[in-house]
Protein backbone atom coordinates (compact mmCIF):
# COMPACT_ATOMS: atom_id res chain seq x y z
CA UNK A 1 0.00 0.00 0.00
CA UNK A 2 2.45 2.43 0.92
CA UNK A 3 4.13 1.88 -2.51
CA UNK A 4 1.20 2.77 -4.47
CA UNK A 5 0.94 5.90 -2.31
CA UNK A 6 4.28 6.76 -2.77
CA UNK A 7 4.34 6.45 -6.61
CA UNK A 8 0.84 8.22 -6.75
CA UNK A 9 2.52 11.19 -4.66
CA UNK A 10 5.17 11.19 -7.21
CA UNK A 11 3.09 11.48 -10.27
CA UNK A 12 1.12 13.92 -8.34
CA UNK A 13 4.19 16.01 -7.73
CA UNK A 14 5.41 15.19 -11.33
CA UNK A 15 2.04 16.86 -12.80
CA UNK A 16 2.08 19.90 -10.44
CA UNK A 17 5.95 20.88 -11.58
CA UNK A 18 4.75 20.71 -14.67
CA UNK A 19 2.11 23.12 -14.66
CA UNK A 20 3.08 25.29 -12.75
CA UNK A 21 6.30 25.70 -14.12
CA UNK A 22 4.31 26.65 -16.74
CA UNK A 23 2.50 29.06 -15.63
CA UNK A 24 5.70 30.26 -13.85
CA UNK A 25 7.20 30.89 -17.12
CA UNK A 26 4.24 32.15 -18.62
CA UNK A 27 4.38 35.21 -16.18
CA UNK A 28 7.84 36.25 -16.56
CA UNK A 29 6.86 36.52 -20.80
CA UNK A 30 8.44 39.61 -21.96
CA UNK A 31 6.90 39.82 -25.19
CA UNK A 32 4.40 37.74 -26.89
CA UNK A 33 5.84 38.48 -30.42
CA UNK A 34 8.74 36.25 -29.45
CA UNK A 35 7.14 33.06 -29.73
CA UNK A 36 10.30 31.73 -31.69
CA UNK A 37 12.36 29.54 -29.91
CA UNK A 38 11.44 26.32 -27.59
CA UNK A 39 11.51 28.68 -24.51
CA UNK A 40 9.00 30.84 -25.77
CA UNK A 41 6.90 28.55 -26.82
CA UNK A 42 7.02 26.75 -23.19
CA UNK A 43 5.71 30.37 -21.64
CA UNK A 44 2.96 30.71 -24.24
CA UNK A 45 0.47 29.03 -23.11
CA UNK A 46 -2.60 29.95 -21.61
CA UNK A 47 -1.79 30.97 -17.81
CA UNK A 48 -5.04 30.82 -15.86
CA UNK A 49 -6.19 27.74 -17.62
CA UNK A 50 -3.74 25.71 -14.90
CA UNK A 51 -4.83 27.64 -11.62
CA UNK A 52 -7.36 25.17 -10.64
CA UNK A 53 -5.66 22.07 -11.08
CA UNK A 54 -2.45 23.74 -9.74
CA UNK A 55 -4.67 24.42 -6.43
CA UNK A 56 -6.00 20.69 -6.84
CA UNK A 57 -2.88 19.14 -7.30
CA UNK A 58 -1.01 21.06 -4.85
CA UNK A 59 -3.63 19.97 -1.71
CA UNK A 60 -4.03 16.50 -3.44
CA UNK A 61 0.05 16.43 -3.24
CA UNK A 62 -0.09 17.99 0.88
CA UNK A 63 -2.29 15.39 1.36
CA UNK A 64 -0.33 12.37 0.12
CA UNK A 65 2.95 13.57 1.85
CA UNK A 66 0.93 13.80 5.19
CA UNK A 67 -0.27 10.37 4.99
CA UNK A 68 3.26 9.01 3.79
CA UNK A 69 4.94 11.26 6.66
CA UNK A 70 4.20 8.90 9.61
CA UNK A 71 6.80 6.02 7.50
CA UNK A 72 9.19 8.66 6.82
CA UNK A 73 9.44 9.42 10.51
CA UNK A 74 10.23 5.81 11.59
CA UNK A 75 11.77 4.77 8.89
CA UNK A 76 13.87 7.19 6.80
CA UNK A 77 14.76 9.62 9.64
CA UNK A 78 16.22 7.49 12.24
CA UNK A 79 17.90 6.23 9.33
CA UNK A 80 19.31 9.28 8.09
CA UNK A 81 20.16 9.71 12.32
CA UNK A 82 21.94 7.04 12.69
CA UNK A 83 23.97 7.87 9.14
CA UNK A 84 24.95 11.07 10.73
CA UNK A 85 23.33 13.18 7.51
CA UNK A 86 22.00 16.18 9.17
CA UNK A 87 21.69 17.81 5.83
CA UNK A 88 19.52 15.37 4.78
CA UNK A 89 17.30 16.06 7.52
CA UNK A 90 17.45 19.74 7.63
CA UNK A 91 16.29 19.80 4.02
CA UNK A 92 13.47 17.87 4.60
CA UNK A 93 12.40 19.97 7.76
CA UNK A 94 12.27 22.89 5.10
CA UNK A 95 10.07 20.70 2.32
CA UNK A 96 7.25 20.38 5.32
CA UNK A 97 7.49 24.01 5.81
CA UNK A 98 7.61 24.89 2.39
CA UNK A 99 4.23 22.58 2.02
CA UNK A 100 2.65 24.62 4.57
CA UNK A 101 3.39 27.76 3.36
CA UNK A 102 2.47 26.99 -0.01
CA UNK A 103 -1.10 26.05 1.27
CA UNK A 104 -1.19 28.68 3.22
CA UNK A 105 -0.83 30.83 -0.35
CA UNK A 106 -3.28 29.09 -2.55
CA UNK A 107 -6.20 31.01 -1.46
CA UNK A 108 -4.34 34.42 -2.38
CA UNK A 109 -3.24 32.16 -5.84
CA UNK A 110 -6.99 31.50 -6.56
CA UNK A 111 -7.89 35.40 -6.00
CA UNK A 112 -4.98 36.57 -8.28
CA UNK A 113 -5.45 34.20 -11.00
CA UNK A 114 -9.61 34.44 -10.72
CA UNK A 115 -10.97 35.85 -14.40
CA UNK A 116 -11.34 38.46 -15.05
CA UNK A 117 -7.22 39.40 -14.56
CA UNK A 118 -7.44 42.36 -12.71
CA UNK A 119 -4.55 44.64 -13.72
CA UNK A 120 -3.60 45.56 -10.20
CA UNK A 121 -2.45 41.95 -9.11
CA UNK A 122 -0.56 41.94 -12.47
CA UNK A 123 2.28 41.49 -9.59
CA UNK A 124 0.94 39.61 -7.30
CA UNK A 125 -0.07 36.66 -9.67
CA UNK A 126 3.58 36.99 -10.82
CA UNK A 127 5.11 36.45 -7.45
CA UNK A 128 2.57 34.09 -5.73
CA UNK A 129 2.91 31.89 -8.78
CA UNK A 130 6.63 31.95 -8.58
CA UNK A 131 6.88 31.73 -4.76
CA UNK A 132 4.70 28.46 -5.46
CA UNK A 133 7.14 27.36 -7.77
CA UNK A 134 10.03 28.07 -5.74
CA UNK A 135 8.24 26.17 -3.18
CA UNK A 136 7.06 23.04 -5.12
CA UNK A 137 10.74 22.41 -7.05
CA UNK A 138 12.62 21.98 -3.60
CA UNK A 139 10.10 20.02 -2.19
CA UNK A 140 10.18 17.56 -5.64
CA UNK A 141 14.11 17.54 -5.54
CA UNK A 142 13.71 17.01 -1.78
CA UNK A 143 11.68 14.23 -2.06
CA UNK A 144 13.47 12.49 -5.11
CA UNK A 145 17.02 12.71 -2.88
CA UNK A 146 15.63 11.35 0.03
CA UNK A 147 14.12 8.49 -1.91
CA UNK A 148 17.10 7.59 -4.00
CA UNK A 149 19.91 8.57 -0.54
CA UNK A 150 20.94 5.49 -0.28
CA UNK A 151 21.88 5.09 -3.92
CA UNK A 152 23.22 8.72 -4.24
CA UNK A 153 25.38 8.45 -0.78
CA UNK A 154 26.23 4.77 -0.25
CA UNK B 1 -11.92 41.78 -4.72
CA UNK B 2 -13.79 43.28 -1.44
CA UNK B 3 -16.22 39.87 -1.27
CA UNK B 4 -13.05 38.04 -0.91
CA UNK B 5 -10.59 40.53 1.24
CA UNK B 6 -10.25 38.42 4.14
CA UNK B 7 -8.98 35.80 1.99
CA UNK B 8 -6.14 38.20 1.43
CA UNK B 9 -5.93 38.40 5.57
CA UNK B 10 -5.80 34.19 6.03
CA UNK B 11 -2.86 34.02 3.04
CA UNK B 12 -0.81 37.27 4.39
CA UNK B 13 -0.11 35.72 7.40
CA UNK B 14 -1.29 31.87 7.54
CA UNK B 15 2.76 31.21 6.92
CA UNK B 16 4.21 33.96 9.41
CA UNK B 17 1.67 32.27 12.11
CA UNK B 18 3.09 28.53 11.22
CA UNK B 19 6.30 29.66 11.15
CA UNK B 20 5.66 31.37 14.52
CA UNK B 21 3.88 27.61 16.40
CA UNK B 22 7.35 26.05 14.98
CA UNK B 23 10.05 28.47 16.05
CA UNK B 24 8.27 29.08 19.02
CA UNK B 25 8.10 25.06 19.78
CA UNK B 26 11.70 25.33 19.24
CA UNK B 27 12.24 27.53 21.88
CA UNK B 28 10.53 26.14 24.34
CA UNK B 29 9.89 22.41 23.59
CA UNK B 30 7.84 21.08 26.72
CA UNK B 31 5.28 23.95 25.96
CA UNK B 32 1.49 22.68 24.57
CA UNK B 33 0.62 26.03 23.24
CA UNK B 34 2.76 25.90 20.05
CA UNK B 35 1.76 22.12 18.98
CA UNK B 36 -1.47 20.81 20.71
CA UNK B 37 -1.52 17.50 19.99
CA UNK B 38 0.95 15.16 18.60
CA UNK B 39 1.03 12.05 16.35
CA UNK B 40 3.16 9.28 17.69
CA UNK B 41 3.59 6.93 14.59
CA UNK B 42 5.35 3.79 16.08
CA UNK B 43 2.35 3.47 18.36
CA UNK B 44 0.27 4.90 15.76
CA UNK B 45 -1.86 7.19 18.28
CA UNK B 46 -2.66 10.62 18.80
CA UNK B 47 -1.97 12.64 21.99
CA UNK B 48 -2.76 16.03 23.36
CA UNK B 49 0.01 15.25 25.73
CA UNK B 50 3.73 14.18 25.25
CA UNK B 51 4.05 10.76 25.56
CA UNK B 52 7.90 9.26 26.69
CA UNK B 53 9.66 8.07 23.76
CA UNK B 54 11.11 5.04 25.15
CA UNK B 55 7.72 3.35 24.45
CA UNK B 56 6.30 5.92 22.36
CA UNK B 57 8.55 6.59 19.59
CA UNK B 58 9.24 9.72 17.43
CA UNK B 59 6.55 11.96 17.50
CA UNK B 60 5.13 14.31 14.18
CA UNK B 61 4.07 17.63 15.27
CA UNK B 62 3.89 18.86 11.45
CA UNK B 63 0.33 18.24 11.94
CA UNK B 64 -0.75 20.52 15.06
CA UNK B 65 1.02 23.33 13.53
CA UNK B 66 -1.09 22.84 10.28
CA UNK B 67 -4.22 22.78 12.05
CA UNK B 68 -2.87 25.71 14.75
CA UNK B 69 -2.08 28.14 12.15
CA UNK B 70 -5.38 27.38 10.31
CA UNK B 71 -7.40 27.69 12.85
CA UNK B 72 -5.96 31.10 14.43
CA UNK B 73 -5.14 32.55 10.75
CA UNK B 74 -8.80 32.04 10.26
CA UNK B 75 -10.15 33.32 12.71
CA UNK B 76 -8.33 35.95 12.85
CA UNK B 77 -8.81 36.37 8.84
CA UNK B 78 -12.58 36.59 9.68
CA UNK B 79 -12.37 39.27 12.53
CA UNK B 80 -10.68 41.60 10.76
CA UNK B 81 -13.09 44.29 9.64
CA UNK B 82 -13.66 43.69 5.32
CA UNK B 83 -13.02 47.83 5.24
CA UNK B 84 -9.30 47.35 7.18
CA UNK B 85 -8.85 43.83 5.09
CA UNK B 86 -9.91 45.60 1.68
CA UNK B 87 -7.09 48.33 1.94
CA UNK B 88 -4.50 45.46 2.17
CA UNK B 89 -2.32 46.08 -0.74
CA UNK B 90 -2.22 43.20 -3.16
CA UNK B 91 1.62 43.37 -2.76
CA UNK B 92 1.75 42.49 0.83
CA UNK B 93 -0.37 39.06 -0.34
CA UNK B 94 3.18 37.68 -1.58
CA UNK B 95 5.44 40.27 0.36
CA UNK B 96 4.16 38.12 3.55
CA UNK B 97 5.00 34.60 2.11
CA UNK B 98 7.92 35.62 0.16
CA UNK B 99 9.66 36.94 3.94
CA UNK B 100 8.29 33.99 5.72
CA UNK B 101 10.12 31.41 3.13
CA UNK B 102 13.21 33.85 3.41
CA UNK B 103 13.18 33.24 7.09
CA UNK B 104 12.53 29.75 6.54
CA UNK B 105 15.63 29.12 5.20
CA UNK B 106 17.61 31.07 7.32
CA UNK B 107 16.34 29.27 10.61
CA UNK B 108 17.11 25.96 8.69
CA UNK B 109 20.52 26.68 8.04
CA UNK B 110 21.00 25.36 11.20
CA UNK B 111 21.28 21.79 9.73
CA UNK B 112 23.44 22.83 7.76
CA UNK B 113 26.55 24.20 9.51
Amino acid sequence: MIQVLMIAHALTAVFLLGALTHQAFSVARVSAAQKSNIVDRFRGVSSPAFTNTIIVLFVLASIGGGLLYPRYRIDVRTTLEDLQLRSANGIFEIKEHFAAVGLGLLPAYWLAWRPPLALDWAATRKYTTWILAFCVWWNFLVGEVLNNIKGLFP
Amino acid sequence: MSRFAQIKVFSTLYGVVYTLCFYLQGLYPTSQWWAPFRYYPSVEQWSITRLPPETAGPAILWYAWLAEAFVFTLVFSLLVPRKLADKIPPGAVWAGPAVTVVAILIYERRWFF
